[in-house]
């Protein structure tokens, strides 16, 4: 049956052009939507690598006044940390770059080692980061404060990076480009969204200058005054700065809420075209069964039972979407094979499956109707109408 | 072979009841060939899908081959029609689509075959009507003539017992209807096969065996 219903589709193929072009760019913007639904809930499923409850987020920023010498900015910094740091309620603080956690900011920074250069995210905090973030330390150390004497800037490099550089080989110890030494291995921190990609990371150590960003980790029953008596504490420090204090996890939801936002859009997008291919495919299906009410009731004289003929037509429909499909695959696939895009080939294959079962399912359904309704044709009637 | 008793057809809208057939009593033997005439719309083809098990008489009983059909689902129906009754139409139906070829093999293809078996049996059946040299063409590529000696091979493809032909010559000059008329008189003397034919044609229901007349639904001679 399965080679007269592609006899049949083939002899019709000039009729059901235009609905193989339809098929054809349904299934590539199926494919594209799949692969980034995948991709996203991949990334969702990674383990974030550090715990954002109970962390704030604090800027302060100040008009350092001219001719300030470092030192006494150092010293500024340092007295704000130990006075927070001494506050009923506070855990951890430790100063950020910008590109903390949840922020829209990113720095990079080209590494080398051994002839291998890799674009990395490149992060400065200070000794009490892990701490305060409750990251987890796969080899080594985090610096700390005897290595200000080290000839070699200490830094700590996160999974990923140290995968590109070592493979399985312990990094710790090695040597990267600009002198920087490592002196232990984070796991990979999520820091830029639940839904965004793991990347190469590097942690340099932050020991001195005036610091206008920090996070501070509250303990789990810390009064709800500790955030005014946080303020108040940096106020009293650095007067006339202009301070915002958030928390990481609202900040955590609005990168969420921005991280989908492409994602969104691609799915109404999508979804009006997959509505109108529905419809489509559903009115070619109806308008093909009222023509050839003749050629139903012929079948079922020769034999054909009326569950027969709802499968005819839903094989027929099915037949019809597999050509347009196959090259859509053919197409889909060199996105892993010429490493478009930088993906896993993974995220392509899954994308690749689920538009092909998506789009059979929904041209199953919508010959469904039409294909029940074949069957109740009367051969008796249906004969004698052609 | 056939044995039609007291058939009933009524065919009823809101407002309106038409008796289509009225009280046939009906036997056709083992390799009779029996035609059907009358004036139109008086039942000749309402009484031909019912021994077609193509409709169901409103009263009555059809017996073929010995096995009571009016209870039967809607499976063994199809079942019943693919193994023993071949189909014969005056506008032959032939799906245009498709291949000679492909559609000689349509009968077979509700049944368990190969497609080797469907291929040597279809043409096998073109061989029989002549049409071996047209088995690739397409319906739109033949004379009428040609078209209905394809209906005839998907007929008999099969191999049923029965031919039910619904005015098959109808579409026709008097050449080509009496080719028509030589293949089914030769499938009914060679192969055995009982036909019933409705026809308008008083010199190819001369033909036949037997004929039967009706009259508004009912059977007159």
């Amino acid at each position: 049956m399965l080679q007269h219903l592609l006899t049949l589709i083939w002899n019709k193929k000039r009729q059901h052009f235009l609905l193989f072009l339809e098929l054809f760019v349904s299934f590539l913007v199926l494919f594209a939507v799949f692969t980034m639904l995948v991709y996203n809930y991949g990334n969702l499923r990674t383990p974030r690598g550090f715990e954002y409850r109970r962390v704030l987020s604090v800027t302060a920023s100040l008009q350092v006044p001219e001719g300030a010498s470092k030192d006494s900015l150092t010293q500024l910094s340092e007295q704000l940390k130990r006075s927070l740091r001494n506050m009923p309620g506070v855990a951890a603080v430790s100063y950020v770059s910008s590109n903390s956690p949840y922020t829209l900011s990113s720095s990079s920074d080209n590494l080398s080692y051994d002839n291998i250069s890799v674009q990395a995210e490149s992060y400065w905090a200070d000794d009490d980061f892990a701490k305060t973030l409750q990251a987890e330390l796969l080899r080594g150390r985090w610096y700390n404060k005897q290595d200000v004497a080290a000839t070699r800037r200490p830094v700590v490099i996160n999974e990923k990076l140290a995968e590109k550089f070592f493979g399985a080989a312990d990094p710790v110890g090695r040597v990267l480009s600009g002198n920087r030494q490592i002196v232990g291995v984070v796991r990979n921190l999520k820091d830029k969204g639940d839904y965004a990609e793991m990347i190469p990371g590097i942690y340099q150590r932050i020991d001195s200058g005036f610091q206008d960003k920090f996070l501070i980790k509250l303990t789990a029953g810390a009064a709800p005054s500790t955030e005014s008596q946080i303020y108040k504490t940096i106020m009293h420090h650095l007067p006339g700065s202009s301070t915002e204090i958030e928390k990481l996890e609202d900040k955590r939801v609005v990168k969420n809420r921005l991280a989908l936002v492409p994602v969104v859009l691609m799915l109404v997008i999508s979804g009006f075209l997959v509505l109108n291919v529905a419809l489509g495919i559903y009115g070619v299906v109806w308008y093909s069964v009222n023509k050839r009410r003749g050629e139903l009731g012929l079948r079922k004289a020769v034999g054909a039972t009326a569950g027969g003929i709802t499968r005819q037509i839903v094989g027929e429909a099915l037949v019809l979407t597999s050509l347009p499909l196959l090259l859509g695959i053919i197409l889909a696939v060199q996105f892993p094979l010429l490493h478009l895009f930088d993906l896993p080939a993974t995220t392509y294959i899954a994308a690749i499956l689920l538009a092909a079962v998506f789009l059979y399912v929904l041209v199953s359904f919508c010959a469904l109707y039409p294909g029940r309704q074949a069957a109740k044709i009367y051969p008796a009637v249906a004969l004698h109408e052609d | 072979m056939i044995q039609l008793k007291k058939i009933e057809k009524v065919y009823r809208t809101d407002t309106v009841e038409t008796q289509a057939l009225n009280c046939i009593d009906l036997n056709v033997a083992k390799g009779e060939f029996l035609s059907i005439m009358g004036p139109s719309g008086c039942g000749k083809s309402t009484l031909l899908n019912i021994m077609g098990l193509l409709d169901a008489p409103s009263g009555g009983q059809v017996t073929i081959a010995g096995s009571d059909t009016l209870h039967l689902r809607d499976k063994q129906l199809a079942h019943f029609r693919n193994q023993r009754i071949g189909f014969i139409f005056q506008s032959y139906h032939l799906i245009n689509d498709l291949r000679v070829l492909d559609n000689v093999e349509l009968p077979l293809l509700y049944r368990k075959s190969t497609a080797k078996e469907r291929r040597e049996l279809a043409g096998e059946a073109l061989g029989k009507v002549g049409l071996g040299n047209r088995m690739k063409h397409f319906p739109t590529q033949l004379s009428g003539g040609q078209k209905q000696r394809v209906a005839i091979a998907r007929a008999i493809v099969g191999r049923p017992s029965i031919i039910l032909a619904d005015e098959p010559t109808g579409n026709l000059d008097s050449a080509m209807g009496n080719e028509v008329m030589d293949i089914l008189l030769r499938l009914n003397k060679e192969d055995g096969t009982t036909i019933v034919m409705v026809t308008h044609d008083e010199q190819m229901a001369r033909k036949t065996h037997r004929l039967v007349r009706l009259f508004d639904g009912a059977q007159v001679q």
